[in-house]
């Protein structure tokens, strides 16, 4: 896997030296670049995804997503190439191992299920004699 | 002249601590006065500064750091909040606003009641107030003067964000009154109908210009910043956008609170959040805690003492709720299907994404301490807050036609296969004919969903076509607060599912095609503003027989040593073609700029969709005759 994601890299970067920021031709293939290049962060900026930023770096990032994909990869391999070259900072998606992962991506569902729980519970408990009332304006 | 200014600002630090005391105590009158003297000689103080600004009178350090000679007159005075020190008086001024105004329009019939509102808000003014006097002041003079001010931020010099400051504050600041209302109704131990009559209409205050202050901070970024985007869940974002789920948690669940006298715990408890979330944003975007693309005026130190009093303000207001909270009145019977319980649903789904979005912001912080750089951004809302919305507002048609206490579910079935219907429609249509992701067909689906369902209701309560426009405003308020939600869901599952964005580098004289449209590069000239030289491209470009002139400027601002892109945008009449002009660079020895070209469809729905939400806040807090006349 790791030997993997370094060749593809070397490959990537070879591509990039070659040719310029072009547009990929197969449009399936173009979209899922677009959207890669939406979720990981430009290194040099305060905090934009290399799609929007115009700096060097973001450019030389946009062109290795393209020439990855174009490749071959898929889409966790970039995400696997961009973490192991510039760390987790990278990935504006964070990722949902470990209990701080668990904690960002189960914690809104979670407060959802609690929540819900609670006004089940509550609308239970003095549910006997509700009347029906029309509201009258809202 | 600035000396006065400083002078009126202590003296409307006594004033507001003399409107805490007597309102406190019980003396409605006196703290009224109170509350319009402190208004009215911060007004004062305020101007003083304003007029240092407009004739940039460099003797004060504020105008110094902040102005600048050639700027236009506008930024001249929107300099003077265009930065924290200022920002910070523009907020006691609203603060003390709010109390003024509550002093003069409050109408519960409960003087001491409305004595300890006004007391409370004038303790909340006092403390701004003496942030804004021993921790910020904007009234210090330098010595000796220079010449020249260093001038504002150039990004911030648009007349989009001379006045999103302004409108985002009586948002935040108009949930300070909010949370005067509760704090007060939760002494007497009287949160009931008559409060919530009068907390609806303050909350409502502050929702409208907080929906119109976001709104203007994010059509700024999209044509000033240059990214072809509207929102990016960056932080500063992310903390006006709390306060607002907060707010409109509360809207709904003040109503409940007010027609049935039920959720008054809760309803307190929104209140008091709604503006504890206001602070915190001011707190994150002040202390410089987050990395930001917004973030000015960024200090530590001040950052601290605004934490505290988030703290002070919260143990107070929490203290306070947990005290008298058990003890208030549980309102009339209800089950789980009825009005109640959709609201309530529609309370829990709001807080729940606002403790996402805050989770969110403030994870990459938590995860620092434990050794880990990490970063959250638009995916992780996109898999978390969007769907939990999506569900909510999904229901949102069928639900509106309950009845309080207990709803006739005969119909139901109806509105089930209906929406089932529709869904099925469009994921057939999106991931067949149109190739478009299953998400976003069922965005199209669920905005469609809400337009329709906020004309049936319509339809129903008019029951014929003419009476439409006898219904009550609120209803109408109501309405188009939805609707409005539909038409900004399609908005914005067209332009962010559809947006087309690419990068051209022309010569001058070249030419390039981008989704059909062929952009030609005319020419590239230098041109100067009063405070300003720039770059200008001359673009002509073509599609079919429509022809559009476009000229993205590159500025440079030297005072500042800071260049900005201001964006040409074409309205095709279906959506934006929006270029930014980039570098020049030198491609096999031949001179090219580059241009970033964006097609953003539908982008002005998204816009129309808030307004429209704005619009619907207003009409239902519009006083109707019967109130007026009550009032009088």
């Amino acid at each position: 896997m790791v030997l993997r994601s370094i060749l593809l890299g070397v490959m990537a970067l070879m591509l990039a030296m070659t040719c310029s920021a072009q547009v990929l031709d197969d449009p399936a293939e173009e979209a899922r670049a677009q959207s890669l290049m939406r979720e990981l962060r430009c290194v040099a900026c305060e905090n934009e995804p290399i799609s929007q930023s115009s700096a060097a770096i973001a450019e030389d990032m946009r062109a290795r997503v393209r020439a990855m994909i174009s490749e071959g990869a898929s889409d966790d391999d970039v995400r696997d190439w961009f973490e192991s070259r510039y760390g987790e900072f990278v990935l504006f998606r964070p990722r949902s191992k470990g209990v701080d992962g668990l904690i960002l991506w189960g914690g809104p569902f979670g407060l959802l299920l609690i929540g819900g729980v609670i006004v089940f519970v509550l609308a239970r408990r003095r549910k006997s004699d509700a009347e029906p009332v029309m509201p009258e304006d809202v | 002249m600035i000396e006065l200014g400083h002078l009126a600002a202590f003296l409307a630090l006594a004033a507001s601590l003399a409107q805490g005391a007597f309102g406190l105590t019980g003396a409605r009158a006196l703290a009224g006065r109170s509350a319009h003297v402190a208004f009215g000689v911060m007004l004062l103080s305020f101007i003083t500064l304003i007029v240092a600004f407009a004739e940039s009178d460099f003797s004060l350090a504020l105008a110094a750091n902040n102005s600048h000679t050639l700027k236009p007159m506008l930024y001249k005075i929107a300099g003077a909040w265009g930065n924290h020190e200022g920002s910070m008086a523009l907020w006691c001024l609203v603060t003390l606003g709010f109390g003024a105004a509550g002093a003069m329009w409050m109408r519960t019939g409960r003087d001491q009641f409305e004595a300890r509102t006004l007391g409370v808000q004038g303790l909340l003014a006092s403390g701004a107030l003496a942030y804004l006097l021993f921790a910020s002041s904007p009234f210090l003079r330098l010595g000796p003067a220079p010449l020249q001010g260093a001038g504002l931020n150039p990004i911030l010099q648009d007349p989009a964000l001379a006045f999103h400051p302004p409108m985002l504050y009586l948002g935040y600041v108009g949930y300070s009154f909010v949370f005067a209302l509760a704090a007060a109704g939760l002494i007497d131990g009287r949160i009931d109908r008559i409060w919530a009559k009068e907390a609806r209409r303050w909350a409502l205050a502050a929702f409208i210009p907080l929906t119109l202050g976001i709104a203007l901070g994010s059509y700024w970024a999209y044509y000033e910043l240059g990214w072809g985007g509207w929102w990016f869940w960056d932080p500063v974002e992310n903390a006006s956008l709390m306060p607002w789920l907060i707010g409109a948690a509360l809207m709904h669940s003040v109503v409940v609170t007010e027609k049935r006298g039920s959720f008054a715990a809760w309803t307190a408890l929104l209140a008091v959040l709604a503006f504890l979330f206001s602070v915190m944003g001011a707190f994150l975007v002040r202390s410089g805690i987050l990395t930001s693309v917004h973030a000015f005026a960024v200090d530590p130190k001040r950052g601290m003492l605004l934490l505290a009093g988030l703290l002070v303000y919260g143990g107070f207001a929490l203290g306070l709720f947990a005290l008298r909270a058990p003890k208030l009145d549980g309102g009339k019977p209800w089950q789980m299907f009825s009005r109640e319980g959709a609201l309530v649903t529609n309370n829990v789904v709001l807080v729940v994404a606002a403790l996402t979005v805050l989770l969110g912001t403030l994870f990459p912080l938590i995860a620092e301490a434990t050794g880990r750089t990490i970063s959250v951004g638009e995916p992780y809302f996109r898999l978390t807050f969007v769907p939990m919305l999506a569900a909510l507002l999904a229901i949102l048609p069928v639900v509106q036609v309950w009845s309080w206490g207990k709803a006739d579910l005969t119909g139901l079935w109806k509105w089930a296969a209906g929406g089932v219907g529709l869904v099925v429609i469009f994921l057939l249509l999106g991931v067949g004919l149109w190739e478009i992701p299953l998400g976003a067909a069922f965005g199209l689906a669920l905005g469609l969903w809400l337009i329709f369902g906020a004309l049936w209701e319509l339809k129903r309560r008019a029951i014929v076509l003419v009476r439409v426009f006898k219904l009550p405003l609120r209803v109408w308020g109501m309405t188009l607060a939805h609707m409005g939600l539909g038409v900004f869901i399609l908005g914005a599952v067209v332009e962010t599912t559809q947006r087309y964005e690419a990068t051209l580098a022309l010569p001058v004289g070249g030419s390039g095609t981008v989704a059909g449209w062929n952009i030609t590069l005319n020419d590239v000239y230098a041109i100067e503003g009063p405070n300003w030289y720039a770059d200008r491209a001359d673009l002509t470009a073509r599609k079919g027989s429509a022809k559009a002139e476009l000229a993205p400027t590159k500025r440079y601002y030297p005072a500042a040593r800071m260049p900005t892109t201001e964006t040409a945008i074409h309205k095709t009449g279906t959506g934006d073609l929006y270029i930014a002009l980039g570098d020049r660079r030198d491609v096999d020895g031949e001179a090219r700029w580059v241009l970033r070209v964006y097609l953003n469809p539908l982008i002005d729905m998204v816009y129309l969709g808030v307004l429209l939400m704005g619009l619907g806040a207003l009409f239902s807090l519009w006083p109707t005759r019967r109130r007026a006349a009550d009032g009088a």
